[in-house]
């Protein structure tokens, strides 16, 4: 094929450039902006200077995060391993089904779990059927995790799945072979080598895990407060758009500098960095 | 001679989905031997390998080691290590660590497993390389860094699969040497896998010839070569002209249309027999005193020798000389007695050893493929 000549490979880029620039960029230049000024418009570090007052609240979205982030891992983890072992048509269909929730709104999923763990709900009615004690689960931080790791759990097992499933299989035989059991394979071997996969699992959870409003929002009922949902507040009841920019913006940074950290992990092809 | 027995593979049978591997095999191997199992491609030498290796249990039929029954014993408790086909190196440990893997799991010291990986890599050349990642490694070097982390725990067997298959042909012949010498330092036992019958011949203590699941022939390397004991192993091995004999008695066989007198015994009467002829062992000589006569119909210069495609009666014979005859010269062919081989009729009757469909083209082709 003939090779494209750099303005027309240019100009085969500019519908997305023009796309980047309106939604991408400019939001976040309005971002900045606002973080830096006032009502009037005047230029002021006070809403940076208040970022302090939300520590708590910044605090209590990175622990769920994480938690959620570690709850994701560790049910994603087994599993992947357990899918590499399956036969091939096995594997499609259960990577199939493990994608399947993500086919339905995220909005319905999580609004349905509500119905399922309030007071009244539907859990603590088979729990009476059994003549079993109810619990209270909605509203409590684990009802919020809960809800973080369910939308976001095809996140982590994908990509783990896929770099384990990558693997060369004569590596575990190799290490077998060198003496080491089961556990010691997976510990020196498997761990090590489908770390790349682990550390975007990581960052596709975590990331959204740590912005989000909606499932905190309805697996509390509004109750427990993220620093999604002040954001969401500061834009939507309170107008306060100045305010809202500089969490916006504290949270991006945040998320820029996890991104960073999970980066050292994986070069350009996903292989390990030594 | 029992006692020599290192591994013993008793009526071993295979299947793996719907295809028979291995068919009631059975095969020892003795301490401190060079064996290697050679066949085509789907013969059955890699399950071998792997059954010893404890990657795969047998359908049926036992594996001992030392005596002692190794059914249930799994890979990493098996005093065996392998050479893979493409040296599964480590990717995110370097070449030192690559080395220390096993030693690490025997939780040897600091210092011993400092030791043992400087010889390691002492005995395969790469002292320089230790802090290497294996990525950047040659074939070559990557070979050599399977060798030494398989050497660095001590098995008693060393297993190798193919191991030179992906390497060039100077290469190949350099690691062949190499294997040889590490095998008589290290004084343990080498099973060694492969479809090259030049490298089986040139390495081996053993070698065992296998086809279609089942042992063909045992023997030394000059045995399997001077003695096939089939039309396959004939062919398999060497270049032979396979034609349809009649022993009339002992040391006496008719074939081609002449009687030669031959150096085999123990034949019924007049039974009908498989005549191995070496290509090198004819010689070329005038037509009036020539035992065979035939027409040159392609000559190829091959540096060392002439390789010679003649038409006896219909068959074409294959013939190595130094002698040159142009193609359509009409030359005698003298065989001497020793150079006949007589062989008893096998399934491989009539398949192979005829050299009618031999082109330089179809020789390329029939290259066994490179793993």
């Amino acid at each position: 094929m003939r090779q494209l000549k750099p303005l027309a490979r240019r100009l085969l880029a500019s519908p997305y450039i023009v796309w980047a620039v309106l939604f991408v960029l400019a939001p976040m230049v309005f971002v900045v902006y606002y973080s830096f000024t006032d009502r009037s418009g005047a230029w002021t570090l006070e809403n940076i200077l208040g970022l302090g007052s939300y520590a708590q609240l910044f605090g209590r979205s990175i622990w769920y995060s994480i938690v959620a982030t570690l709850l994701c891992f560790l049910l994603a983890y087994p599993l992947a391993l357990a899918l590499c072992k399956m036969k091939v048509k096995t594997q499609r269909i259960l990577v199939m089904l493990v994608m399947l929730p993500m086919w339905m709104s995220f909005l319905i999923r999580t609004y349905a779990w509500l119905v399922l763990l309030q007071d009244e709900g539907i859990v603590n009615h088979w729990l009476d059927a059994l003549s079993l004690p109810r619990f209270h689960m909605i509203n409590t931080p684990g009802a919020v995790i809960l809800g973080m790791v369910y939308n976001y759990l095809p996140f982590m097992i994908l990509p783990i799945y896929t770099t384990l499933s990558k693997l060369d299989g004569s590596l575990h035989e190799a290490a077998h072979d060198l003496g080491a059991n089961a556990a010691q394979t997976l510990w020196r071997v498997t761990l090590p080598l489908s770390l790349p996969g682990i550390a975007s699992g990581i960052t596709m959870v975590l990331v959204p895990s740590i912005s989000t409003f909606y499932i905190s929002q309805k697996m509390s009922t509004g109750n427990i407060f993220m620093i999604g949902d002040m954001i969401e507040q500061k834009f939507v009841m309170d107008y306060d758009l100045n305010m809202g920019a500089a969490l916006s913006l504290a949270l991006m940074v945040m998320v820029i500098v996890s991104m960073m950290v999970m980066r050292r992990f994986t070069d350009n092809e996903g292989e390990v960095i030594p | 001679m029992k006692k020599n027995r290192l591994i013993d593979l008793q009526n071993i049978s295979v299947t793996l989905g719907d295809t028979p591997v291995l068919q009631g095999m059975n095969l020892y191997i003795r301490d401190k031997e060079f064996i290697t199992l050679l066949g085509p491609s789907g013969c059955g030498k890699t399950t071998t390998l792997r059954l010893i290796a404890g990657f795969l249990q047998p359908d049926s039929g036992e594996v001992f080691f030392d005596g002692k029954r190794v059914g249930d014993t799994p890979p990493h408790r098996r005093p065996v290590n392998t050479i893979f086909q493409r040296y599964a190196l480590f990717p995110h440990l370097n070449v030192a660590d690559n080395i220390a893997f096993g030693l690490r799991l025997q939780h040897k010291s600091r210092v011993d497993i400092t030791r043992t990986v400087d010889e390691m890599l002492s005995l395969v050349n790469l002292k320089s390389f230790a802090n290497r990642a294996v990525a950047s490694l040659s074939g070559g070097q990557q070979q050599r860094v399977a060798i030494a982390r398989a050497l660095a725990v001590k098995p008693k067997v060393l297993l190798l699969d193919e191991p030179l298959g992906a390497l060039d042909l100077k290469l190949r012949k350099d690691m062949q040497l190499e294997l040889k010498k590490i095998q008589r330092r290290m004084g343990i036992t080498f099973v060694y896998v492969t479809h090259d019958q030049e490298e089986a011949l040139s390495m081996s203590d053993t070698v065992v010839v296998m086809d279609g699941g089942e042992i063909q022939q045992i023997g030394t390397p000059i045995d399997i070569y001077n003695e096939p004991v089939n039309a396959f192993v004939a062919d398999f091995i060497g270049e032979s002209n396979i034609v349809d004999g009649i022993m009339l008695r002992d040391d006496l066989a008719r074939f081609s249309g002449h009687e030669f007198v031959c150096v085999d015994h123990g034949f019924a009467k007049d039974e009908a027999v498989d005549i191995v002829v070496r290509p090198e062992d004819v010689d070329v000589v005038a037509p009036d005193v020539g035992m065979l006569r035939g027409t040159v119909t392609t000559c190829t210069f091959k540096g060392v020798h002439y390789e010679m495609i003649v038409d006896i009666g219909g068959f074409l014979w294959m013939i190595q000389t130094t002698d040159y005859s142009p193609v359509g010269a009409f030359i005698g062919l003298h065989i001497e007695p020793d150079a006949i081989h007589v062989m008893k009729k096998s399934k491989y009757s009539g398949l192979f050893g005829d050299y009618s469909c031999f082109t330089e083209e179809y020789y390329e082709l029939s290259e066994p493929e490179e793993a």
